[in-house]
């Protein structure tokens, strides 16, 4: 079963995306905050990442930079999520590394579909 | 010379004395010559006279040798006192008898050339010769010497009193001088006097009084003419000069309530910015902070449907629907109101793409097929074979067809909305014409005015009717307009509406913003292990939070960071370890960013340090001029800043060879950049 983290600060976002996803039926790791995700992102091995941007101290773009820029966790996509639904933001996160980009609140059905052809396009490479 | 400064009085004084005084001594000189002469001829023939006596007497005694008798003859002249020689030579010049006066001793003196007869006046003294004849025969020759006693005295006698008349009548002259010279020098002295007032004192009014009619009273005339004109211009000199100054003060007010006005006005416009700032950051956290909640009711409640369905309860299906209806609703308005807070503050971005025309109208109208249908209302689609792909921002184009295909059905009840799709040529360019017609209540010509106007339903009673916040349609201006295109609306009251958008088929952007993000989104994030050779970069702020976030940040990117909490220690540390750069915030208590950036750039060690402000100011010119490298806009565009921070440090390490290390070069290759800051010597900067 593919594994996802899931780097999220909001409690009741955390656990509700967390649950939908294990009902999906994919394991998921979750962080509460960037230095946690970064760790776990190493630890875990993930297949995905769902990147919450606006995190408490170390934020979102911060994490993805760094996983980026080491070549152990390089190859493991990550999807950007945002409250702030700004051009700019969707400019950024693509421009940084994300490998896609979602705005929240999460439309469920749509992130699945970016999940499933994220994974099947790293499975293909 | 020294005659020359005297005084007029003395002057004129002097010159009538002299003239007067000349004037008689030369007549009493003539006078005094012309009698002296005449008593010296008289004197003369007096003596020849006694000498043709004397002669006439001793003619006898010489003719028989009595010189007993020539000498008698010759004493008688004892009573004469002037005469001092007498002497009686014979024919053949022998002395025959002699008197001398007084006895003095013969001088010696003699005749040497004896003259039969005559006069001269020889060494003071007058002699005569006198030839003797005793019946026309020549028996001697007599000589008589007189001294001119009686001359010398008279001439003396003269001298003194001309001298006493001389000096009486000079006194006298100096007296009447000195009264009659007043006459002239009296109102020269007074115009003086006056002309000296008037140049101390500065004083324009004082007149010279004039006494006489002579060519001093006209001088005097001449005086007080010019003095009444220059009074005249004086007066309206001062006059003038005190306009000017009433003037200047005025002005002088002027620049100063304009300046006050001009700061003011700036000040107002700052705070008006930094309101429109803080009122753009508010919505956006504030969207923030209600979407996450939001989040969780949607995603919770889609959970418990899925759940509830899979568990049979149906009935409780459609509650869960309502709670993800209302909160999608809320969402959708959220957005909305976030989206126009972005386009007022400039910050809506398009994102361009081509798109096929078609699948998009598709999409909408299954969208709306929900809301028609609820309504009774059908939709009709025509699109022209035209019609094919564009290049726009689709989630806008979508959105705007939604707003509009969604008021459509929204206003009309059991009819038609109609969408036809055609492509146009219009001032030889392409376009796009989505035309949405409906045939509901309409709208009236004084809706019409506020209805692309933000909040702006077409009347109260509308929004309690049929709901929604008035931005619909402002948006969907918003978005035409950002797109390049134009909307425009046909409609009376109960026939419908018909809404016209064109937009570009080929939309372009000149904007470099794409150009910018893509190159700031290229920064490598390079963290290393070595610490050895890192550059310093000091930050100032006065925000605990911002140091921490920039220390954390930029020591990620191999920096060693220090950090100053106001303007003064920055610049003390700014001394103490010449760092590669500085960011600087602009509003700290005390000695805010402007103070110190001026601080910097005039010390002559900290001159050439770059500086790259950092802060909520939105002033960039002034930061620019003022000297800083580069300006940021908190909350800083981090990837910006590493950009930024990089350009700095190649910069740096390259400086002895600039030309051989592009900039880019680094922003590519983090590697490469290691490799030349260690093989090119570190170089400071002076």
């Amino acid at each position: 079963m593919p594994k996802i983290l899931l780097v999220e600060d909001n409690e009741m976002n955390r656990d509700m995306l967390s649950r939908r996803l294990q009902k999906k039926g994919y394991t998921v790791v979750t962080a509460q905050d960037g230095e946690k995700g970064y760790s776990l992102a190493r630890s875990e091995a993930p297949d995905l990442i769902l990147m919450d941007i606006s995190l408490p101290a170390m934020d979102g773009w911060e994490v993805t930079r760094l996983l980026k820029a080491n070549a152990l966790t390089r190859h493991i996509p990550i999807i950007a999520l945002t409250a702030h639904a700004m051009v700019s933001d969707r400019e950024k996160a693509l421009g940084i590394g994300c490998d896609d980009y979602d705005t929240k609140p999460v439309d469920f059905a749509r992130l699945s579909e970016k999940i499933e052809s994220l994974l099947v396009e790293k499975k293909v490479s | 010379m020294i005659l020359q400064n005297l005084s007029i009085k003395r002057k004129l004084t002097l010159i009538t004395m002299l003239t007067s005084s000349i004037a008689l001594i030369l007549s009493s000189v003539s006078f005094l010559i012309y009698d002296l002469v005449s008593f010296r001829n008289l004197l003369r023939q007096d003596l020849m006279t006694q000498a043709e006596i004397i002669g006439y007497n001793s003619a006898g005694a010489m003719e028989f040798k009595d010189e007993p008798a020539a000498t008698a003859t010759l004493s008688a002249l004892t009573a004469k006192e002037d005469i001092v020689t007498a002497v009686l030579y014979k024919p053949d010049g022998k002395i025959f008898a002699h008197y001398f006066r007084g006895n003095a001793a013969f001088s010696g003196f003699l005749p040497i050339h004896l003259q039969k007869k005559g006069t001269r006046f020889e060494g003071g003294y007058l002699e005569v010769f006198q030839e003797v004849t005793l019946n026309g025969e020549h028996v001697g020759t007599l000589f008589l010497q007189s001294d001119m006693r009686q001359w010398s005295l008279r001439a003396k006698r003269y001298a003194n009193i001309l001298i006493i008349f001389v000096l009486v009548s000079g006194l006298f002259a100096l007296f009447v001088s000195s009264k009659l010279q007043g006459l002239i020098s009296k109102p020269i002295l007074h115009l003086e006097d006056t002309m000296r007032m008037v140049s101390s004192n500065k004083n324009y009014a004082v007149r010279a009084v004039k006494t006489y009619g002579d060519e001093i009273g006209r001088l005097i005339d001449g005086f007080n003419t010019m003095l009444s004109e220059i009074q005249q211009r004086d007066t309206a000199l001062q006059s003038t000069n005190g306009e000017l100054k009433t003037r200047t003060q005025e002005l002088e007010e002027e620049v100063f309530q304009r300046k006050q006005a001009q700061e003011e006005l700036l000040k107002a416009k700052h705070a008006a910015e930094e309101a429109n700032r803080a009122k753009s950051t508010f919505l956006a956290n504030m969207s923030h902070e209600l979407r996450t909640p939001l989040n969780a009711i949607i995603g919770y409640s889609e959970m418990l449907e899925e759940e509830t369905r899979d568990s049979g309860k149906v009935e409780n299906v459609q509650d869960l629907r309502k709670i993800q209806g209302a909160g999608k609703h809320l969402l959708s308005l959220i957005n909305d109101v976030l989206d126009l807070s972005k386009i007022e503050a400039g910050k809506m971005g398009l994102h361009l793409e081509n798109f096929d025309v078609s699948q998009v109208i598709e999409e909408m109208v299954t969208t709306l097929q929900p809301a028609a249908a609820k309504n009774g209302n059908s939709i009709q689609v025509h699109l022209a074979d035209s019609v094919n792909t564009m290049r726009a921002d689709i989630t806008k184009v979508r959105q705007i067809l939604f707003n509009l295909l969604s008021n459509a059905c929204k206003f009309t009840d059991h009819g038609t909305v109609s969408v036809d799709v055609d492509q146009i040529k219009l001032e030889n360019r392409d376009w796009i014409q989505f035309q949405v017609r409906d045939t509901g209540i309409g709208i009236s010509a004084k809706q019409k005015e506020n209805l692309f106007q933000e909040f702006a339903q077409a009347d109260a009673s509308i929004a309690r009717k049929y709901g929604g916040t008035g931005l619909g349609l402002a948006i969907t201006h918003r978005f035409v307009q950002l797109m390049k295109g134009q909307i425009c609306v046909e409609s009376e009251p109960g026939q419908g509406a018909a809404f016209t958008v064109r937009l570009p088929a080929q939309l372009v952007i000149e904007t470099t913003e794409a150009a910018q993000s893509d190159s700031a989104s290229k920064i490598p994030a390079a963290p290393s292990e070595t610490k050895a050779g890192m550059e310093t970069i000091l930050v100032i702020d006065d925000d605990p939070s911002v140091r921490d976030l920039m220390s954390r940040f930029l020591s990620k990117l191999d920096f060693h960071v220090v950090a100053a909490a106001n303007g003064e220690e920055g610049l003390r540390l700014a001394k103490q370890v010449d760092p590669l750069l500085i960011t600087l915030d602009v509003v700290m208590p005390e000695c805010d960013g402007w103070t110190v950036l001026n601080k910097l750039k005039s010390d002559s060690k900290l001159a050439d340090i770059p500086v790259i402000m950092v802060t909520i100011v939105d002033n960039e010119a002034m930061g620019l001029d003022m000297g800083a490298s580069n300006y940021l806009i908190k909350p800083v565009d981090r990837d910006r800043l590493a950009v930024l921070v990089e350009k700095h440090r190649v910069a740096r390490t390259s400086i002895t060879d600039i030309n051989s290390v592009p900039l880019s070069y680094v922003a590519e290759s983090p590697a490469s950049r290691k490799t030349v800051g260690a093989r090119v010597p570190k170089t400071r900067r002076n």
